[in-house]
């Protein structure tokens, strides 16, 4: 295979919101090198402003209806890719508010924080464009590359240390199973391009090297059985981070996996919907019966995280435009309500110097903001009306309901139920519990905007979602006529 | 004007919940002034939709209709009919009495209010929801607030505060979680109360869902389900039930209570008042709008289940209120019995036994919030709930305990309350069908009479106390304005019924008339409000 590239500047317009960010960040990483009196609040600030205008570029396209392909259709920038790419940026900026004051207790390296939190940031810019396998690989380790970092950045911290150490293992474990997968799939292919592998023939090649490729992406993920350094990581990494890991690269690696599955696998979709239901009923199960058990608010989250990806897996399994639909919307509410959450646990952890579930205690008492604030986070995680993760839950109900899938449908159900317990707990504790400590505890302005957009994104997407739906049904169009469950060719051989 | 009071009814108290957010927390009065005043908007709109109901013409009235999600099928979508109407005044009346019920609760005076709030204009909305997703909606929203209220603001029973060691407490928490009555704490009431309902609200979502995917129409909207949707048998047979039982575990029916007694007598007064008064109705009437509407051959076919199942209910809520020594647990249990006869009118299927049903609702919301207004203010005066360890307290608060007789009366179902007309609308409508059943619900009465006369004479008679020398009568207007309000709902109900009836009977007969194949639904005209 060779490449040609052959590009005009027409062309390299849609890399625009990239080129953009990577120029934005080589002056990030200079100015902090040549200002010595630049604070890193003002280069806080100015990746956030990076960010906006990079995002305001995404919106632009999305509203001039921008689509294209480059590279021999290695990257691909559609209304799909943009939606992926808005949640990123919109991610990393929150992150960056809240990372403001976490940064200012570290001792050394506080300006190359944004700047590794930026370059992950374009990895998974990229990432959500990928259309063939080979740039999945590039991408997934060019964003991977900044969290092994990130994770361990608290360079004295043993638990930070051995959170980054499992990372790293692991991720190099991941991507060794990618580029294998990667490599069994071009054997029999004869392409990495996704919209050129439909319609080859089934081989046991092909289903490993795809099982291969899902396991890479489920450790992404953090699905079960893939999900085994989520909780350490989670709680050894800096706080900002771990709120940073449960989104971005989860939204990144889910719009891979939408355009691989949809487009490559279109027609051996009765074998993945399979593979999606087992996936999911075992995350949703696994991650809420654990999370009952835990003592740490940040392992709390990351059980709860795994849960939430089972929930997520309900649209992959539906396998429709309708399933996609509802993932990208619940990627919205889980972003806000989610971060909005870590935002609480920083202010907090702040105070108390420590991440424990004891120490929201009478929170209500200390800081009725904090305590509402939280309370709606948690509530629209369990999928409470009127907040956005009820919504979010029903949609993906609905799509699975419409595919039939009844057994998924009842352990979904189910959840819900157990879900409600742990965080109904953690209710407890800062509602009804009494502090041992009744100083009040404050949150500093940035810490509040991000709390304050989490709670508008919460509170608006469940009373009012029909404009978010009808975007992620829009942006969703190049799926409408996937296969439905008629198209019954297999994977295997002579299955 | 008219055609927007559903939307006043229901956003006032939400609007009050947020206007709460901005009052300065030390402002105790101005937070319950703030309350009060969206609560009697409220009032007043629900009390103007129950008189202009037209009553000739019938079906769902003040009906709004606004989209929600075109994709989903989802429209919000407002309307009462004779049986939503009674029961949105219902809660309005008493979200109205409940707030100067906690008038003096000190404790985080604003979350209170703002909780109270939420958790009524939540079950207001289920009343009054047309479409299946906002019933769902407004259902389960109305059960969070229920997990504060009780957590924060309620109290743990005797039996859980003469256990000193935590070792002990712990282990009595932890265990029989079914099982688990007489001692335990408020948290544990509240978590048993959250996680039953949420249960029981989950199979009733499987329930909604297989209805909007398997009628082939993709909405949720029921005027056109009930229209159009048809299942085969077994398909109905399976969704009946799940809708039945998701939705009867709130009502409660038998053997899905054991939530309740346990979550009355935690619960804050104007909680238990809510809760008693119309958050269990949620059960009977979501049943009516789902199940009657939109399976109406499985309802003809399986109803009897429910018939069987408030033998139990009558018969065992009513033993164990006998026997119980915390005031709320008796009122809490004959709260559960007294759901059983609802059943049983609803089962009878025919006018005078279901249109007995739905004014059963509306009189027992009235009389069993006025028991529990006064348990709450006996409670407050002595901090005991016990009934051995009170009497005698005529002397200190002869007001409370005339009210409180009245009380018993319209619960027993005396003559003079509507509570009357109710009983002998169920009892009579239910014999040809069920006589066995009268029978049991006959000595329910009698078993009501036993254990309201018990707890009356253990409270207010014998020999006072003298802990309880100190404590106080309502005095001031805020204290005997509830009551009194309730007292007279009550009593001119029963005196000019006519009205009442008509509203009830304008929905009920033909929604009979169509379970039993006698006609077809009477279609009202919805030109301009489908899709």
């Amino acid at each position: 295979m060779i490449f040609q590239l052959d590009l005009s500047v027409a062309d390299l317009f849609l890399l625009l919101p990239e080129i953009f960010l990577t120029l934005w960040l080589c002056l990030l990483l200079s100015l902090d090198f040549s200002l010595k009196r630049m604070t890193h609040q003002q280069l806080a600030y100015l990746s956030i402003a990076g960010l906006a205008v990079t995002g305001l570029i995404l919106l632009g396209f999305d509203q001039a209806g921008t689509t294209g392909a480059l590279f021999k259709n290695m990257f691909v920038l559609d209304r799909m890719g943009i939606f992926f790419k808005l949640i990123i940026v919109g991610a990393t900026a929150l992150i960056l508010f809240m990372s403001i004051d976490y940064v200012r207790d570290f001792r050394f390296f506080r300006g190359e924080y944004y700047v590794m939190v930026v370059m992950s940031a374009l990895g998974m810019l990229f990432m959500a464009s990928s259309n063939d396998l080979l740039s999945v690989f590039v991408t997934l380790e060019f964003s991977t590359f900044g969290f092994y970092v990130l994770v361990a950045y608290l360079r004295d911290d043993q638990r930070s240390s051995e959170a980054g150490l499992k990372f790293f293992i692991l991720g190099v474990f991941a991507a060794g199973l990618l580029a294998y997968g990667i490599s069994l799939v071009y054997g029999e292919t004869g392409t990495l391009i996704f919209s050129e592998m439909t319609g080859t023939p089934g081989s046991y090649g092909l289903a490993i090297g795809y099982i291969l490729i899902f396991a890479a992406l489920g450790f992404k993920i953090g699905a079960v059985p893939f999900h085994a350094w989520i909780p350490d990581t989670y709680q050894g990494a800096p706080t900002p981070v771990t709120a940073f890991l449960s989104i971005a690269p989860k939204a990144a690696a889910l719009a891979i996996l939408i355009r691989m599955f949809y487009v490559s696998l279109a027609s051996f979709k009765p074998m993945w919907v399979l593979l999606f239901v087992v996936a999911s009923i075992f995350s949703m199960t696994y991650g809420n019966i654990v999370a009952i058990a835990q003592k740490n608010i940040k392992r709390l989250l990351a059980y709860s995280g795994i849960a939430q990806i089972g929930n997520i897996m309900i649209g992959l399994a539906a396998g429709t435009k309708q399933g996609s639909d509802a993932i990208m919307f619940f990627l919205l509410t889980y972003l806000f309500a989610n971060l909005g959450a870590f935002a609480v646990i920083i202010a907090v952890s702040r105070v108390m110097k420590s991440d424990e579930i004891e120490d929201y205690n009478g929170l209500n008492r200390r800081s009725p903001f904090l305590a509402a604030s939280m309370l709606l986070f948690l509530l629209s995680l369990a999928g409470v009306p009127p907040l956005a993760g009820f919504i979010g839950k029903i949609y993906l109900f609905i799509a699975a309901m419409r595919e039939e899938l009844y057994t998924l449908l009842i352990f979904g159900l189910i959840n819900i139920v157990i879900s409600m317990y742990y965080y109904l707990i953690v209710v407890k504790k800062m509602y009804i519990n009494e502090p041992t400590d009744s100083s009040p505890i404050l949150a500093s302005m940035p810490i509040k905007v991000a709390v304050y957009v989490g709670i508008a994104g919460t509170v608006l997407l469940g009373v009012y979602p029909g404009p978010f739906i009808d975007w992620a049904v829009s942006a969703s169009l190049m799926f409408s006529n996937i296969a439905g469950p008629t198209a019954a060719a297999s994977l295997l051989p002579g299955g | 004007m008219g055609e927007y009071s559903l939307l006043i009814i229901l956003f006032a108290p939400f609007l009050g919940a947020i206007a709460l957010m901005f009052v300065p927390r030390e402002e105790a009065f101005l937070v319950r002034m703030t309350a009060a005043i969206s609560a009697g908007i409220s009032l007043l709109a629900s009390f103007y939709i129950f008189l202009a109901y037209d009553t000739a013409k019938g079906g769902f009235q003040f009906v709004q209709r606004y989209v929600w999600s075109e994709e989903l099928g989802i429209a919000f979508y407002l309307g009462v009919d004779g049986i939503g109407g009674p029961l949105v005044f219902a809660s309005a009346i008493l979200l109205f009495a409940g707030i100067f019920v906690s008038w003096h609760i000190k404790d985080r005076t604003k979350e209170f209010y703002m909780f109270l709030l939420i958790l009524a204009a939540a079950t207001i909305g289920v009343f009054m929801s047309l479409d299946l997703f906002f019933l769902y909606f407004f259902y389960e929203m109305s059960v969070l607030p229920m997990y504060l209220l009780l957590g924060v603001w309620g109290s743990h029973t005797k039996g859980y505060l003469s256990m000193t060691n935590p070792e002990e407490r712990k282990l009595r928490d932890s265990i029989g979680f079914i099982f688990n009555f007489g001692s335990n704490s408020k948290e544990y009431a509240a978590m048993k109360l959250t996680l039953f309902l949420s249960a029981g609200a989950v199979v009733a979502l499987m329930g909604i869902l297989l209805i909007y995917h398997l009628s082939g129409l993709h909405t949720f909207d029921i005027v056109v389900l009930r229209e159009q949707a048809h299942f085969s048998d077994n398909v109905a047979t399976l969704i009946w039930f799940l809708i039945f039982f998701g939705f009867a575990s709130i009502a409660p029916i038998w053997p899905l209570h054991s939530w309740s007694p346990v979550g009355h007598a935690a619960a804050p007064a104007a909680t238990s008042m809510l809760h008693a008064g119309v958050l269990m109705k949620l059960g009977h009437f979501s049943i009516i709008r789902v199940a009657f509407e939109i399976l109406p051959d499985s309802t003809r076919e399986w109803m009897w289940v429910a018939a069987v199942l408030c033998i139990f209910s009558i018969i065992y809520g009513g033993l164990v209120s006998y026997f119980a020594k915390d005031t709320k647990y008796v009122i809490g249990y004959s709260s559960s019995s007294h759901m059983g006869y609802i059943f049983l009118g609803m089962a009878a299927l025919n006018y005078i036994s279901l249109s007995g049903a739905v004014i059963y609702m509306f009189a027992h919301a009235l009389a069993t919030s006025m028991l529990f207004a006064m348990a709450g203010w006996v409670y407050d005066q002595t901090h005991t709930r016990d009934i051995p360890s009170l009497g005698g307290l005529v002397e200190r608060m002869p007001f409370i305990a005339g009210a409180f007789i009245v009380a018993c009366m319209a619960s027993i179902g005396m003559p003079g309350t509507i509570n009357f007309i109710a009983e002998v609308m169920i009892i009579v409508g239910s014999w040809d069908k069920y006589p066995f059943q009268v029978g049991v619900a006959v000595l329910g009465i009698v078993l009501t009479l036993a254990y309201m006369f018990k707890m009356m004479r253990g409270l207010f008679y014998g020999k006072l106390d003298p802990e309880y020398a100190h404590a106080l009568d309502a005095r001031q207007w805020v204290d005997r304005m509830p009551l009194l309000l309730l007292i007279v709902c009550s009593i001119s109900l029963f005196i000019y019924p006519w009205h009442f009836y008509e509203v009830v009977r304008s929905t009920v007969e033909p929604m009979v008339d169509r379970i039993n194949h006698v006609a077809p639904l009477i279609t009202q005209n919805t030109k301009g409000l489908l899709p």
